[in-house]
């Protein structure tokens, strides 16, 4: 069987350009945060300096030093602690709901649906001063559970829309071969039509993770000094003694930031259906 | 005598009563769905009431006054608030400017992408061009503000080594807005490339191939062959930046701090400073209620564009 594939006609000439060009607008684009990371391992002589270094012999002192900072190994845990706890509840709750809304369709599916996109789309600030009273209200104010369990609201609406995206897509015949054969519904649901969309699991996995790490306005508002992530700990840090630290900045910064790069080189393909909410699939 | 056999054989009757699959099956529905409308009730709409509720009350939190219910006050008020207006068209402004470009740019890097899908290393040049989208806006304004530091910047370095002064950027009153378009320009860009990928990736190679058998000019190429198919996602993708560059908070407020006066004043910052610096918190969350009806429109015009794209295809 011959197999048809699409190939544009290609001379030699303009793919040579393409690549450069290529290339070249994604050093552009990665400058800036190059720079950061750079500016970590100078010697702290040559980060306040002006003309700029550029040449230098790199050092790990900037890191270290911002490392041995009380709290700064505290950001980490805090934020490692509340984004996988809640991401996993959020994924284990929005398999169920997702799995009734693809396999049952209750009444007001759509409805609650549209609901759940609709979270997405309002401005995090006009939801602070509410959650803010009530967090005060209930004590949970600076506590795991009351981050917990809002990060795990804030994952919900994406790991559903994903994962009923991918449920979607996995024929019902698994379902009702499964249930001719006698097995329960929840063997169906985990033994069968789980490992099907693993990608779907994986895809909400990262980039929850993602989003919840990336997360700063409601953890500097309900969260306090037991509960503050980096994002937090990097901005308070940063202007500490009035000036802006630019050592720390830039060493928690770098810290910050390469785990992210690992990520989108790793899971690129699921970047796509990540920053669409799930509601675009397909390959970059 | 007769009563008893009544309830006697109502009594059978519910016992005999088959089990109706039904019921059974739309009761492990909604079992499945409790858990995520308990955290959906407690930590969604229960604050989104709140917020209703907190509207049509003068309540700040700083004063010793109590909590008074003033109807739609807060609202008229915030009507007829220029500064906020204003903050409002800026923002309209913003997000309008920021999204024609990075649409502009984001189509032009994803065509050179596209025709290059075997170029060496592009998983790794994605991966560095994609990596403004994912760092968290606090730290990009933060790593912005040491790139274009007035005495310290780098960017201020080369202005100056090419002949231009110095500038403070952030602080200056034309250059500030520009600034922050660019920033959010430099951040979002990878995002439509990346919809612009998907785009391209939606039209079939069948069709794309025919279209080269027939020799079809590039013009009719991209109007009756690759527009029809790519215009939803690429429809999805500048609504969706649309939306963000909308809810631009964190941005302009580490950057700019909404300054000089108040030209990079984005209505999220303004909301953000009425809620946690002056603490009026009953006339912030009027704010909120106006946004969120934008936002719910927005929503519908999304799921729209959605279930278009869904009719096309099949």
């Amino acid at each position: 069987m011959a197999e048809t594939t699409f190939k544009p006609k290609r001379k030699s000439g303009p793919i040579k350009i393409a690549t450069i060009g290529g290339w070249l607008v994604s050093i552009f684009f990665f400058l800036p945060i190059a720079w950061i990371v750079s500016s970590a391992f100078k010697p702290k002589a040559d980060i306040l300096v002006s003309p700029p270094v550029f040449f230098f012999t790199p050092t790990l002192s900037n890191i270290t030093e911002a490392i041995s900072f009380d709290n700064t190994l505290d950001y980490f845990t805090h934020s490692v602690v509340y984004s996988f706890g809640a991401v996993t509840l959020a994924i284990f709750v929005s398999f169920l709901a997702a799995y009734s809304f693809s396999r049952y369709k209750p009444a007001g599916t759509d409805f609650l649906m549209f609901l759940l996109l609709s979270t997405r789309f309002v401005p995090a600030a006009a939801f602070v001063v509410p959650y803010f009273q009530l967090f005060n209200l209930l004590k949970l104010k600076d506590s795991y559970i009351g981050l917990i369990a809002f990060y795990t609201m804030f994952s919900i609406p994406f790991s559903v829309w994903i994962l009923k995206g991918f449920l979607d897509g996995v024929s019902q015949r698994f379902d009702e071969t499964g249930l001719v054969y006698g097995a329960s519904r929840w063997h169906i649901m985990f033994k069968v039509i789980l490992p099907q969309v693993k990608p779907g699991l994986v895809a909400s996995f990262v980039f929850n993770i993602l989003f919840v790490w990336n997360e700063f306005l409601f953890n500097f508002q309900l969260g306090g000094a037991r509960t503050f992530g980096i994002p937090v700990g990097l901005f308070t840090g940063s202007t500490k003694g009035g000036a802006i630290d630019w050592a720390y900045v830039a060493s928690i910064g770098t810290l910050y930031v390469l785990p992210l790069i690992i990520v989108i080189y790793a899971f690129q393909k699921y970047l796509l259906v990540g920053l669409t909410f799930g509601t675009v699939r397909g390959e970059v | 005598m007769a009563k008893s056999v009544e309830t006697l054989e109502k009594s059978f009757k519910t016992k005999a009563k088959p089990v109706n699959p039904a019921k059974k099956k739309n009761l492990f529905s909604w079992g499945l769905l409790a858990p995520v409308l308990f955290f959906f009730i407690l930590m969604s709409v229960l604050p989104t009431i709140w917020m209703f509720g907190l509207a049509f009350y003068d309540y700040t939190l700083t004063s010793a006054k109590k909590a008074e219910f003033i109807g739609f006050k807060n609202f008229f008020d915030f009507l007829a608030n220029q500064q906020l207006s204003g903050a409002v068209s800026r923002t309209f402004i913003f997000l309008i400017c920021a999204v024609l470009l990075q649409t502009f740019l984001g189509i032009l890097i994803g065509v050179l992408f596209w025709k290059n899908d075997k170029m060496p290393g592009r998983r790794l040049a994605l991966t560095l061009f994609f990596s403004p989208m994912v760092v968290t806006p606090i730290a990009t304004s933060l790593f912005w503000k040491f790139i274009l530091d007035p005495t310290l910047g780098v960017i201020n370095y080369f202005a100056e080594s090419l002949g231009f002064a110095r500038f403070d950027t952030l602080t200056d009153q034309v250059l500030a807005f520009p600034t922050l378009v660019l920033v959010d320009t430099w951040m979002w860009t990878p995002f439509m490339t990346l919809m612009t990928l998907a785009a391209l990736g939606s039209v079939p190679k069948a069709e794309l191939e025919a279209a080269q058998v027939d020799r079809l000019p590039l013009h009719r190429l991209i109007t009756t062959v690759i527009w029809p198919h790519a215009k939803f996602i690429l429809g999805l993708g500048i609504l969706l930046r649309t939306i963000d560059a909308f809810k631009t908070m964190d941005l302009a407020y580490v950057m700019t701090g909404g300054g000089p006066g108040d030209r990079t004043e984005l209505i999220a910052v303004s909301l953000y400073r009425f809620a946690f610096k002056s603490f009026k918190l009953g006339y912030a969350t009027a704010v909120s209620v106006f946004l969120m009806f934008i936002a719910i429109a927005l929503t519908s015009i999304y799921l729209y564009i959605l279930n278009a794209r869904k009719k096309a295809e099949e």
